[in-house]
């Protein structure tokens, strides 16, 4: 797995923080629970111990959402530029390249998202009070939240990875990237929803088997569609 | 030394290699011609162990494509057509990152000196976003070459070079010959192939139409002469259409008239072209074989082969 860290540690540094667009479009993602907090749902009195597990959610998510458009364009810029090609022909493993990508673009936004979750921590126990925060999410909520985060971008970022075996530019990588940024956001919204009116855990479990089913269904695909072969023939 | 044998790759319906074999010898440049669709890049990854061959199997210093493509691609360098960078990245660090793929010892030294080898100290630390057509093509040179590997595989290497840095990367490929390199060279190219490869391989339709000495191929099939004489040249042709030999007129040198005719059988036919011409009271100054270029033969062998196909 050496490989693979060092081609995260590349995507990272070179194509993450190296690219100006992609740092903003991140830092705007992890920006969005201010605008949660600030908006004062549930206000007066504050929300109750859903709602806020719900902001919780939706501050951890969202910014995940950022991921899928980074996964998008890493894998099919490769491929419009013909970067995949030396790659290729270095001696390491297809799982590497692919884990190493995965990792290069899951690392750095599963930190956006920690911090997001924790810019909500915060500003939520200035506005709402430190103990009612603490009721309504005890570590364990917290950690299940970064565990559904990572789920979703793992699921994400199979499904895109299948697509950028299909699609032959960037625009049209982005363009389904799109796409499902925008149906994962209206999940997130109908699932905050849900989760306030059913009033227990039931839409996150919900949701985490969700993540569970599709990435077995994006594996089966993703094996079919990235065999070397067929990839290489497209290039 | 790679050993191409029986070699057939399919995309689907369409045929790219149809029972391909040919070798490249450590310390010679064998260059693969063909028009494009003839299979030449997909001839040049499968030898690189980064496609499967359908069909056969290629040797690389003896290991089988198919049994371990892992150290396949640790023997080969690749250079693409396109340079194919990750611009954001500097050279040292672009140099270092594929030298750690290849599991190179001192990635820093290696990086250090392929960049004096190919002129590109003074850029070590510079974005490859910004360097010139021609540096990038360095690089991707450099980079074929972090791991020095026995085989080379130079897949167009001279696309948009400018005809100086063409002239220097030939001499450059040359200079690995030297040292013992077995240098695959796939090029639409003719004449940096007639420069520096010592064999050619014309591919078309994804299968082997002519394979050879650069030099046989050039000379192959009906060999032509040129003859250079003074006098009339419809005389001249008079002569020999008398002689039974079919000739035309060829670009005068010297200020002497001059006629090409070709001749499979030298021996009868040339004896016969100076009587005649003799005979018709011109004087014969030279007679001489008239060397094909190579574009040349690769346009008959691909016409023939395309006339072969139907």
């Amino acid at each position: 797995m050496g490989k693979a860290a060092l081609i995260a540690w590349r995507e990272i540094r070179w194509e993450i923080f190296g690219d100006r667009g992609a740092v903003i479009r991140t830092g705007f993602f992890a920006l969005l629970p201010i605008l949660f907090v600030m908006s004062g749902r549930g206000q007066p009195g504050g929300p109750n111990d859903i709602s806020i597990l719900v902001l919780a959610l939706q501050s951890t998510l969202i910014p995940a959402l950022s991921g899928v458009a980074l996964i998008a364009s890493t894998f099919t810029q490769e491929k419009e530029n013909g970067t995949l090609v030396p790659l290729l022909a270095a001696p390491i493993r297809d799982i590497d390249i692919v884990v190493g990508k995965l990792l290069g673009m899951v690392g750095p936004v599963m930190l956006i998202c920690a911090s997001s979750l924790g810019l909500f921590y915060v500003l939520g126990s200035f506005l709402f009070g430190g103990a009612r925060l603490r009721d309504a999410l005890p570590p364990q909520i917290l950690f299940a939240l970064l565990v559904l985060a990572f789920l979703y971008l793992i699921t994400a970022g199979s499904w895109v990875l299948i697509i950028a075996a299909v699609v032959r530019t960037t625009r049209a990588g982005q363009q389904i990237a799109g796409l499902m940024i925008g149906l994962s956001a209206a999940i997130f919204a109908v699932l905050g929803i849900a989760a306030a009116r059913i009033a227990d855990g039931w839409a996150l479990v919900g949701l985490g088997l969700a993540f569970v089913v599709a990435d077995i269904v994006a594996l089966e695909v993703a094996r079919r569609v990235w065999q070397r072969g067929e990839v290489i023939g497209k290039l | 030394m790679i050993d191409v044998r029986d070699v057939s790759r399919s995309f689907g319906r369409t045929v790219a290699l149809d029972h391909v074999s040919f070798r490249v010898e450590p310390g010679e440049i064998v260059a693969l011609l063909g028009p494009n669709g003839a299979g030449k890049t997909t001839a040049s990854r499968i030898i690189a162990g980064i496609l499967a061959p359908s069909d056969g199997d290629v040797l690389v210093d003896g290991i089988s494509v198919r049994a371990d493509p892992g150290s396949i691609r640790s023997r080969c360098g690749m250079v693409t057509d396109q340079p194919s960078l990750y611009e954001r990245m500097t050279l040292r660090a672009y140099l270092a990152f594929f030298c750690h793929l290849y599991d190179v010892a001192d990635a820093a030294r290696r990086t250090e000196e392929l960049a004096k080898l190919l002129g590109l100290s003074d850029r070590l630390d510079v974005r490859l976003g910004a360097f010139s057509r021609g540096m990038k093509q360095k690089v991707a040179i450099a980079r074929g070459l972090v791991h020095d590997p026995p085989v080379l595989l130079l897949d167009e290497p001279a696309t948009a070079l400018d005809p100086e840095t063409a002239r220097s990367l030939r001499s450059f490929i040359v200079s690995l010959r030297a040292r013992h390199r077995a240098i695959l060279l796939c090029t639409h190219d003719l004449d940096e192939a007639q420069r520096i490869a010592d064999r050619v391989v014309v591919l078309y339709r994804g299968r082997v139409a002519r394979a050879g000495l650069t030099g046989d191929l050039r000379a192959d099939a009906h060999p032509r002469f040129v003859v250079s004489f003074t006098g009339d040249v419809a005389t001249a042709l008079d002569a020999l259409a008398r002689a039974g030999v079919n000739a035309e007129p060829a670009s005068a040198e010297n200020g002497y008239a001059a006629l090409r005719f070709d001749a499979d059988e030298p021996g009868t036919t040339n004896p016969a072209v100076l009587r005649a011409l003799l005979d018709g009271g011109l004087r014969v100054i030279t007679l001489a074989r008239e060397e094909r270029s190579l574009e040349d033969a690769y346009f008959a062998i691909v016409q023939e082969a395309g006339e072969s196909n139907g």
